[in-house]
């Protein structure tokens, strides 16, 4: 069979259709998202924004190692515009020179935001577009709440499950319960020994938080660190459970977007970050229960705001491990636990 | 089969440069990683990684749970794969059928049964509870013994199937052969069915011991932080520490892990043969 002609004409077709294609787009966004609730952003952001620029976003997702692996191996010629992920990532990001300072003068929604959203990396390297609380989910009939340290109190041995140390609620909950403790050291050294030592009565060190509802509820624990993202999986699990608010505080998380560097579509990214900041968009992801609005202007109903991180008393409490702390000890927090707790 | 054998290699040529580009290379380059220092080529990221008494306690951990898997499997799997090739034709695949039906369920819906079925209001503990043989539940859930149970249930039917495929090849004689000829049913086993299905248990028992060694969401969510195996570490690695240098470590000890499983059961196979 000869081979030529049709070769030549798949060809043909392909050039056609590739060139039918870039005339319809020739403006396209490339961001880098969580995988999570895309379909919900889809229709919330990516394509009402897709009408306005009369544009093409193109949507990467992944965790945060493939993503930022792929932003740094393409550091040449970026393939990715914009991107979002935690603070902590964000600023390993900026410090290996993967990111460009976002100029906030060009977003008309700056001014609406929380403080903490502000500028949370420095030099306007990260803009805060949602947060989340974390403290710690207890069945009320067994046991009361009203500090980190009670996490590591006789009444909870044996039914108490805290993040593993590598996970994003790890080190906020350690954190906590070494202010619990009257140490606040960021070397986290007293409350990974204090863990240690009762390392035995902690049913386990979970890595997933889908993992800590089924536990919850086969009653194998009563209480747990959790982020306030997860709560929707345990209020309504039939049992009597409730969310703590420690003499302590509660901490959390913050997660950025970020503009990488020398992307070359710096306007049409500024665009989408200004879009995706607006009132009625986080309005949007707030009701679908998908972000908590880092835009102040946001106001939701109670019982939304019941499955959030909301309000700006509830954000000025939120006790956080700061971006640099994170990513300058991470290492060390590992190598002590891996020492202490694992094995 | 061929016209010629330039012809043959021709056809083979796109298959051997796909795998060699997209696999081979990429797998090659990774593994460099562990052996390239800025002073040079060195073994030095191997001597670091032994020297630390955590990770020899990982690697010796993970060793030997792979390792008692596999034997375990075996044992369970030369009475099961018995059992089946002794049923009738028809009953022989429904029951072969069965067996293989957790292969098509995600490992990690099977690993979360287990969370089910271990819990302390789980199905175990209940029934142990139940009939009086424990007076509370046994905290069974995040320990070696959930992690070896989870394994044994993702990777027995690969040893069954096997040992099924071993013995169906097995002259159909020669079983009542030797017990005609005054043999027990140890010496049947050992002096008959081991050396004639010797292939199947190679087989069986290096897909359970690699996939036992390898698995991931197994261990991660049956054993935790607090039963931290190679694979888990590994991950660590990577996610937090953004650490490739020890991560292709970990990778290439467990691909001489898998390698050498394979040589040594070979090794036991023909050592039998010669001997028989």
């Amino acid at each position: 069979m000869k081979l030529g002609p049709i070769l030549a004409g798949a060809s043909a077709l392909g050039l056609t259709v590739a060139a039918g294609a870039a005339a319809a787009q020739d403006k396209t966004l490339t961001i880098s998202v969580y995988a999570f609730s895309q379909d919900e952003f889809k229709e919330i952001v990516y394509d009402p924004f897709e009408e306005i620029c009369g544009c093409e976003i193109v949507v990467e997702t992944g965790n945060s190692v493939e993503r930022m692996s792929k932003i740094e191996a393409n550091k040449e010629a970026p393939v990715i515009d914009m991107a979002v992920m935690s603070a902590h990532d964000a600023l390993g990001a900026a410090r290996a020179g993967l990111l460009q300072p976002i100029d906030v003068s060009k977003l008309s929604n700056y001014d609406k935001l929380y403080d903490i959203a502000k500028d949370p990396l420095g030099d306007h390297y990260g803009i805060g577009y949602t947060f989340y609380a974390t403290s710690i989910v207890y069945r009320t009939d067994k046991v009361t709440i009203e500090s980190w340290a009670d996490l590591l109190s006789p009444e909870l041995a044996g039914n108490v499950a805290l993040p593993d140390v590598t996970t994003n609620q790890g080190p906020p909950a350690l954190h906590m319960i070494g202010k619990a403790m009257g140490d606040t050291d960021p070397s986290l050294t007293a409350p990974i020994e204090k863990v240690a030592e009762h390392k035995d009565d902690i049913v386990t060190f979970y890595v997933r938080s889908s993992q800590l509802a089924q536990l919850m509820q086969q009653e194998e624990i009563w209480a747990a660190p959790v982020g306030r993202f997860a709560w929707g999986r345990f209020k309504d699990n039939g049992l009597p459970m409730a969310w703590a608010t420690p003499k302590e505080g509660q901490t959390g998380g913050l997660n950025v977007m970020v503009m990488t560097a020398n992307n070359g579509n710096e306007e049409l990214a500024l665009q989408f970050m200004d879009f995706w900041l607006s009132t009625p968009i986080q309005q949007a992801l707030a009701d679908a229960l998908i972000d908590s609005p880092s835009n102040a202007e946001v106001v939701v109903s109670d019982e939304v705001a019941e499955n959030l991180t909301y309000g700006a008393d509830t954000v000025k409490s939120l006790d956080l491990i700061p971006a640099e702390v994170i990513l300058d000890n991470r290492d060390s927090w590992l190598d002590q636990w891996n020492a202490k707790v694992a094995n | 089969m061929f016209g010629n054998r330039v012809e043959g290699l021709a056809l083979t040529l796109p298959a051997a440069v796909f795998a060699a580009a997209l696999f081979l290379l990429p797998v090659g380059i990774l593994l460099s990683e562990a052996f390239r220092t800025p002073e040079g080529w060195s073994l030095g990221a191997y001597w670091d990684f032994f020297a630390s008494p955590r990770n020899r306690t990982v690697f010796w951990r993970s060793l030997a749970l792979a390792a008692e898997v596999a034997a375990a499997s075996a044992v369970i799997g030369y009475a099961a794969a018995y059992a089946i090739v002794s049923l009738p034709t028809k009953a022989r695949g429904r029951v072969f059928g069965l067996v293989i039906l957790p292969l098509m369920i995600s490992p990690v819906a099977r690993t979360y049964a287990w969370l089910v079925i271990l819990g302390r209001t789980g199905f175990v503990n209940q029934a142990l509870v139940g009939m009086g043989i424990l007076d509370t539940p046994l905290r069974i859930l995040f320990s070696e013994t959930a992690v070896f149970i989870g394994l044994l249930q993702l990777f027995l039917p690969l040893m069954i199937i096997s040992l099924v495929s071993a013995m169906e090849n097995m002259p159909k004689d020669a079983i009542p052969a030797a017990r005609v000829l005054g043999a027990n049913w140890a010496q049947v086993f050992l002096r008959v069915i081991l050396p004639l299905t010797r292939e199947g248990l190679v087989i069986g028992g290096t897909l359970v011991f690699t996939g036992s060694l390898t698995a991931y969401i197994t261990p991660a969510i049956l054993g935790g932080s607090k039963v931290l195996m190679l694979e888990t570490l590994l991950y660590q690695r990577v996610a937090v520490a953004n650490d490739f240098v020890s991560a292709s470590v970990i990778a290439m000890i467990l691909i001489v892990m898998s390698f050498s499983a394979n040589l040594l059961l070979k090794r036991m196979a023909s050592a039998r043969r010669a001997r028989a």
